[in-house]
């Protein structure tokens, strides 16, 4: 095995490949969530869905037993919680409740947005809109659980960082967002969403604008306090997988830009999250400034490609496959590991992770062989 | 020269489709020649996504008024043969998953070209798709997936599919965003996409083998 000396500490190698510089080895960071540190801490789905100790120390006991990586995910959540907080504004499915106790939480894509709705979150912007009346709309939670829901996600919160602290570590990121074109089309669902936008795109316009600014007024702050120059924004539904770069180009890239444009301004790097295929829009990343943005893409963009137009640009993260890590062979995880380091991570500017997060029902062999092959195997 | 019905649904002209039928239904036209042109419609749809000028946002937005078209032509059309299916599909996501985005657009599209869907909804028991194989027949069963925790459960339909002495009387479909050609080999299927148009495409290309 190809293996070179450690010659950096965890926090000087992830930012090496953020600036684009060569690290000493690639940083290996994945999306080890919940679900799948109950898969590979041996609690169940329904436990870590209930309780946030147990899902922060499901995390933690999965950390300390593969040996540890760069950083860790923000994981400190249940799922009530996450719709709690507007991270996920839908319908939940909860595993113990109305799912069996070994499958994760889902998320139930139903039409609760109206499109009188959009005028209104313009007007309003998006927290008041939510709480005074879409959490409602939702029905997993009542008026009066909400504090409760918001105190244990703060409990969980504490009990995280300080998790991090006895290991000498820092969230990835703790600032999160999905972004609002995103958050619309899961508010309305994907089909009615995409009749506004063709059939009634004003009001969405003045909607994605106003929650635009709704985001950087928050999440910039949220970012600063946290002394974290990194912060998360989420997007699953914007590329040419779905829509034509015409829609792309009018709902999606100028908000984009303004976004990751108001962070840089203040040393923040925004981390994208993208899935699906984002081959025919990648071209519009290398607008932005340089070493601005993290791309995390899940094995459905040409990583390959990406690395060829963004060269020396914008850091890249990914990509072994969610299917890759549940049913592949550990020779298997091992041989695209070492694919990724050599082609993508050669020169720097490359996180090695899972595409998307770890699935939860991940192989613990898997798991281990991309902890293992990244810390090992220098490029070639 | 008016515009043709087909050439609105190609357009997407959502508002102005309706009225279309409304008039040919008026005029007394018959409403299998109607849902004919509606498909034709759909199939053009179709050759734009293929050859990448639409994407999935217009497929979507075409089956919708598809739909919509249909659901004006039922009272009109006549029960038995005029319309008769190409072929029999069974669609479901299996247990461990609830989404369907993809499994619907799928049943759309497959309504639009002809055949006849039978959608088992989420979260279904591999027994039951079992069952339902048996009663149906279909040439096509289509298993849909977002998240990996229903993997073996598709792998249980295979196998159950098989031990009933069901499978080799028909093809097993697999898409979705965390599909791959290696899930394919492992839960035992014929045939895997991300893309629900290509899933249109195959049915239509093997319903005369299967």
């Amino acid at each position: 095995m190809n293996t070179m000396k450690e010659t950096m500490t965890p926090d000087e190698r992830l930012w090496a490949a953020i600036r684009l510089e060569r690290p000493d080895r690639v940083p290996v960071l994945p999306g080890l969530l919940p679900e799948p540190a109950a898969t590979l801490s041996g609690v169940s789905q329904a436990q870590i869905a209930g309780n946030i100790e147990t899902a922060v120390n499901a995390v933690f006991r999965v950390f300390d037993a593969y040996g540890g990586w760069e950083n860790p995910y923000p994981a400190s959540y249940t799922p009530l919680q996450l719709q709690a907080s507007g991270i996920f504004p839908l319908p939940m499915r909860i595993p113990g409740v109305d799912l069996a106790d070994d499958v994760p939480y889902q998320l139930e894509e139903v039409e609760l947005l109206v499109p009188e709705d959009y005028e209104t979150l313009a007007e309003l912007g998006f927290e008041r809109f939510y709480y005074d009346d879409f959490l409602w709309r939702i029905g997993n939670l009542e008026r009066d659980e909400l504090p409760g829901v918001q105190t244990a996600m703060a409990r969980g919160g504490g009990l995280f960082l300080q998790e991090c602290a006895k290991r000498e570590t820092r969230p990835f990121f703790l600032a999160s967002s999905l972004h609002p074109f995103f958050m619309l089309s899961l508010m309305r669902s994907m089909v009615r969403f995409t009749e506004d936008l063709y059939y009634a795109p004003e009001p969405v316009e003045r909607a994605i604008e106003r929650m635009t600014a709704d985001l950087i007024a928050t999440q910039l702050d949220f970012a600063k306090q946290s002394g974290i120059d990194i912060w998360l924004l989420t997007e699953e539904r914007a590329s040419c997988f779905f829509f034509p770069p015409v829609v792309f180009e009018r709902f999606w890239w100028p908000y984009t830009r303004r976004i990751v444009e108001a962070f840089w301004a203040e040393g923040i790097v925004t981390l994208f999250h993208l899935d699906t295929s984002w081959d025919k829009n990648l071209p519009y990343f290398k607008e932005l400034p340089r070493g601005s943005a993290i791309l995390e893409l899940d094995g459905n963009t040409d990583i390959i490609a990406a690395k060829e137009l963004l060269r020396g640009h914008l850091c890249l993260k990914g990509d072994v496959p969610a299917a890759l890590l549940s049913i592949g062979k550990v020779e298997e995880v091992e041989a695209y590991c070492h694919k990724l380091i050599d082609q993508v991570g050669s020169g720097g500017g490359f996180i090695l992770s899972s595409g998307c997060s770890v699935p939860a029902n991940v192989r613990p062999e898997n798991f281990r062989a991309l902890i293992e092959t990244g810390k090992r195997h220098a490029s070639s | 020269m008016p515009r043709e019905l087909s050439t609105a649904i190609v357009e997407l002209a959502r508002d102005d489709v309706p009225a279309m039928i409304e008039r040919k239904l008026d005029a007394g036209e018959d409403p299998l020649a109607i849902l004919a042109e509606c498909r034709e419609g759909m199939t053009r749809v179709g050759e734009r996504f293929q050859a990448g000028d639409y994407y999935l946002a217009e497929l979507l937005l075409s089956a919708e008024i598809f739909k919509a078209a249909v659901a004006r032509l039922a009272p009109h059309l006549p029960d038995t043969d005029g319309d008769r299916p190409v072929g029999k599909v069974i669609l479901a996501t299996m247990r461990g998953d609830i989404h369907d985005l993809g499994k619907n657009i799928l049943a759309t599209l497959l309504r639009a070209h002809a055949f006849e869907v039978h959608d088992l909804g989420v979260n279904v028991e591999p027994a039951e798709l079992v069952e339902k194989v048996r009663e149906i027949r279909p040439e096509f069963v289509g298993l849909s997936v977002l998240i990996t925790t229903a993997f073996r459960s598709m792998q249980e339909a295979c196998r159950l599919l098989e031990e009933a002495g069901l499978r080799d009387s028909l093809r097993l479909m697999i898409g979705g965003g965390v599909t791959t050609p290696e899930l394919e080999e492992w839960v035992g299927a014929d045939f895997q996409t991300q893309d629900a148009a290509a899933g249109v495409a195959y049915c239509v290309e093997r319903v005369g083998e299967a």
